[in-house]
């Protein structure tokens, strides 16, 4: 994995705990190190993200504990 | 409803593979039309229907002409793999017949050079999906 959004993924797992307990099953956009908003939808929360920082790399994520895997069973992807 | 169907020679050899165009997301559209900035012409792909799939693929090559960066990142698990970290982009798919998918997909390499992307239940989950073998077609409906 390159480097986009990994501060940004530090970020997330610093503040996650705090982000559970607020705003648990809501999305978080984050910009560096800044947690920009907290959105009910993931669509909400990209859409204020092109808005504020145009299109560069922001992250949005699920307030989860445990993110749930997304599972294949193509053999098709090569990971 | 709007829907297209698709003819194959021999849908059990090849598959629910359709022509699709993928396109930037409508709002880094607005964006780039905002800026000024030049909109990144669509590019044309095979992609799998694949019920076995989570989410949406597209092969890692074909986001990078399409100029779009990432807005999320998750995990996924292949027959090969487990916890794989993936990007995550906002994109246009465009079938035929003009129905059109905004949705998050998931940047990956994917084996071979006929499919690239491998459209998942995200975006089936909106649909209805007849996969009618005996007559080599299949009808994909929003």
């Amino acid at each position: 994995m390159t480097e986009a959004l990994k501060k940004e993924m530090e970020t997330f797992e610093a503040q996650k705990a705090e982000l559970i307990n607020r705003s648990k099953g809501k999305y978080a956009l984050i910009k560096d190190d800044k947690v920009v908003g907290i959105f009910d939808s993931q669509i909400d929360a990209i859409q204020q993200g092109y808005e504020r920082f145009g299109n560069v790399p922001f992250l949005v994520k699920l307030i989860v504990e445990v993110e749930p895997p997304l599972n294949f069973t193509s053999n098709l992807l090569g990971v | 409803m709007p829907s297209f169907t698709v003819q194959s020679p021999n849908l059990q050899e090849t598959g629910p593979i359709v022509e699709v165009r993928l396109a930037v997301g409508s709002k880094i559209e607005q964006v780039l039309q905002k800026s000024g900035q030049k909109i990144p012409q669509p590019v044309q792909v095979h992609a799998m229907i694949d019920t076995g799939a989570t989410g949406t693929v597209v092969r890692e090559d074909i986001i990078k002409q399409l100029n779009i960066n990432p807005i999320g990142i998750t995990y996924i698990h292949t027959p090969s793999s487990t916890n794989v970290q993936c990007y995550e982009y906002l994109m246009r798919l465009m079938f035929p017949n003009t129905v059109l998918v905004e949705a998050v997909v998931i940047a990956a390499p994917l084996q071979g050079q006929h499919v690239q992307c491998l459209i998942g239940r995200d975006i089936l989950r909106h649909g209805v999906l007849v996969y009618t073998g005996y007559m080599n077609t299949f009808t994909l409906s929003f």
